[in-house]
């Protein structure tokens, strides 16, 4: 079934290159037309990364190449790549060129994996599908062509643990998010690979997936079939935890069902979760005059235009810590039919002290979203109003005198480095965020 | 399981040869999947006894997804599995995608099951881009068989594919098993084709002979072997089924030269006697 978007908040299938982009010195080798490379990163990425963007290695496949294939130019750029770039890790991914005229990716690659070289190659297409599950086969063809090759061994080591979270890039908070859900993984005791950006250990880190105890995916539904492809491949259990945890109530949760599935010490994790939480609440025990006192200037209606784990996680938190009563909650991610159930329930569930109704919409239109948010405030004139969306949506916040707090794609009207809101410091940060753009418009 | 491709000059009788000839593997008691490789989704027409099945991308354009085996696999005459991938209407799209998103759509629904002995792949005569090749990627069809005649359009045909297969073959385990004839009662048509496979490096496989039974057959949508059981030419057909079923000579093909070709064409006497060759 086609028919037409506005404003798309994710890419083609050929996104997944930024996830290659995101592990530690990795490099994709497009072979597509010109300028893929160049559009990706724009919409989903600030900043080129280390070989991505217009630096990406790159057929750029012209009429040429479409008449008579392209096989020989990708065995060329293949080979000059390692050449010219260093990488630890090569993914030849292909887009809408590529795809059509049928070239045998897998026989170039394969030349290359016969010598051993760290080359793994993704059919895509960009036509095929959205980034998030490009992410997913993108992670399941690392797996099977270089973690199964040459991990070091298929043993398991107790208290390690494969994350698979934050799509990176997409989620604009990527790092920081991360690094934040590798931090309180860590802090109880567990050993994490993180897989993407800094806290990850790059390539070496992925040769030991097969030797984690168990995977745990975060979110409603992305990494799921990842974590089902380890199960067979390497029999490794899964634990899922529907969204990002983001502030104490939630990361609490998230540490308390992580220790019950791995059989952690539960009197240690309980007095982490103490500590922590006693010096998340004295911040706010700090500030709880001004929180009080400001009550009439913080928005009352909160509308999200955003992923359904951000949606999921940030309205549990605005709830339930803020007491900032989540409005209508626009899904944009194109979440498959079969998965929208359980985000449905779980936001039916969303509030930890009396049952709640929050309107949800699955559509990755964010154009009509956008025209429904602004019907909906109609009712609001006199209200403050938060949205939490893209920068594609400051128009709209400005049109509504509303506020705008940017958490997801595209990003233009912030500088994004290891700021995250998972986790413990996360939450605090989101409060801060908050009323930083509340503030904002103070005199 | 061996998967086989078949390919051949457009009309030369792939497909009719493909369906007489499964339904000999299938009289044999063996386990046969046909997957019809060409946007006119005509490869199953005789197993099937009409034009009635559902193309997988049909089921793709109308559905959205394919997610059941059984909207697209049917089963004709003695228990051989049929798949049609389908395409576009003539002069639009791309069918050579087709046959890639096809193909790839099978295995995903799983339909390469470990029971199966046989797996033929028709594929459209001209060979004109990525998709057509499909079939023979590594991993699917490691034989191939060209269906040719005597004719010398054919004969072109089969060696230039064969400039194709050459490349796979190189760099994959895909192999030619030989050619087929289906004759043209061309002059002299059984040492031409020798002479021609021979200097491939392979091996004229079969013979089959020209005759009407197949038509009629064909008017009636069945194979041969399930009109008329006892007529010679299904006999021809359980042959070549014996033939395909022990063959052991597997060879990447060394194409010709036009001249060479040409030469070969000559010594066999069909461009001699232009006067009497009733075939030009």
């Amino acid at each position: 079934m086609s028919g037409t978007i506005e404003q798309p908040r994710f890419t083609c299938a050929l996104g997944s290159c930024q996830s290659v982009v995101a592990i530690k010195k990795g490099v994709p080798i497009l072979h597509s037309g010109p300028g893929c490379g160049g559009q990706i990163t724009r919409l989903i990425g600030q900043g080129e990364g280390y070989a991505g963007g217009s630096t990406a290695p790159c057929t750029n496949a012209e009429e040429a190449d479409v008449v008579f294939g392209g096989e020989k130019k990708l065995r060329s750029v293949i080979e000059n790549s390692f050449k010219v770039i260093d990488g630890d890790i090569y993914v030849v991914l292909t887009g809408c060129t590529a795809a059509i005229t049928g070239d045998d990716i897998a026989a170039v690659t394969g030349e290359f994996q016969a010598e051993d070289k760290p080359i793994v190659y993704v059919e895509e297409g960009g036509f095929k599908s959205n980034n998030y599950a490009s992410h997913e086969r993108l992670v399941n063809a690392i797996v099977d062509q270089y973690v199964d090759k040459f991990k070091k061994s298929d043993e398991k080591v107790e208290g390690l643990v494969n994350v698979f979270a934050s799509i990176p890039y997409q989620d604009p908070y990527w790092s920081g998010n991360l690094e934040g859900i590798k931090k309180v993984l860590t802090d109880i005791g567990l050993k994490v690979n993180i897989l993407f950006g800094n806290e990850s250990g790059g390539v070496e880190e992925w040769k030991t997936i097969p030797n984690a105890q168990f995977n745990i995916v975060i979110g409603p539904w992305v990494g799921v079939k990842i974590a089902k492809h380890l199960k067979v491949k390497y029999g490794q259990p899964y634990l899922q935890f529907p969204y990002l945890p983001i502030g104490a109530i939630e990361t609490s949760r998230f540490l308390r069902q992580v220790a019950e599935f791995a059989h952690l010490d539960e009197i240690k994790v309980e007095n982490y979760i103490k500590a922590e939480e006693a010096k998340y609440y004295s911040h706010i025990e700090k500030m709880a005059d001004f929180m009080l006192e400001f009550r009439y200037g913080i928005p009352r209606r909160v509308y999200t235009i955003a992923d359904s784990s951000y949606a999921l996680g940030f309205s549990k938190f605005l709830l339930n810590e803020l007491g900032i009563i989540p409005g209508p909650q626009y899904i944009v991610d194109d979440i498959p039919e079969k998965f929208q159930d359980s985000v449905r329930a779980e936001f039916d569930n969303i509030s930890i002290l009396q049952k709640r109704q929050v309107e949800v919409v699955f559509d990755p239109d964010a154009g009509k979203n956008q025209a429904r948010l602004e019907e909906d405030a109609k009712n609001y004139e006199d209200k403050r109003l938060l949205i939490l969306g893209s920068s594609w949506d400051k128009n709209l916040a400005d049109k509504l005198h509303a506020d705008l707090l940017i958490i997801s794609v595209p990003v233009q009207h912030r500088l994004i480095m290891n700021c995250g809101y998972t986790g413990y410091a996360g939450g605090l940060r989101a409060i801060e965020d908050i009323y930083d753009r509340v503030l904002a418009t103070y005199r | 399981m061996r998967q086989i491709a078949i390919y051949g000059k457009g009309g030369i009788g792939k497909s009719t040869t493909t369906q007489n000839l499964t339904a000999g593997l299938a009289e044999l008691g063996k386990n046969v999947m046909v997957v019809g490789c060409d946007p006119k989704a005509d490869s199953t027409r005789l197993l099937l006894n009409g034009l009635a099945q559902k193309t997988v991308l049909d089921t793709l354009r109308e559905e959205g997804e394919v997610d059941d085996l059984d909207l697209i696999m049917k089963r004709g005459f003695g228990g051989i599995r049929c798949v049609e991938s389908g395409g576009p209407e003539p002069g639009v799209g791309c069918a050579g995608r087709g046959i890639i998103t096809s193909i790839g759509m099978l295995e995903d629904l799983g339909a390469y099951t470990d029971d199966l002995d046989y797996v033929f792949y028709d594929v459209l005569g001209d060979v004109v881009c990525g998709g057509f090749a499909m079939p023979i990627r590594e991993g699917k069809a490691k034989e191939i068989y060209i269906v040719a005649s005597g004719e010398m359009m054919a004969l072109y045909a089969a060696n230039n594919i064969c400039k194709g297969i050459q490349k796979y073959a190189n760099q994959g385990g895909v192999r030619l098993g030989g050619i087929i004839c289906n004759s043209r009662n061309v002059d002299r048509e059984h040492d031409l084709l020798n002479a021609f496979a021979k200097e491939l490096g392979s091996q004229l496989i079969y013979f089959v002979p020209r005759d009407n039974e197949v038509q009629r057959a064909e008017i009636n949508r069945k194979t041969v072997i399930d009109h008329n059981p006892e007529h010679p030419q299904a006999r021809e057909y359980r042959h070549l089924a014996e033939a395909i079923e022990n063959n052991t000579q597997f060879v990447i093909p060394k194409p010709m030269t036009q001249e060479r070709l040409e030469e070969i064409l000559i010594e066999f006497g069909l461009m001699e006697n232009i006067k009497d060759s009733y075939a030009i």
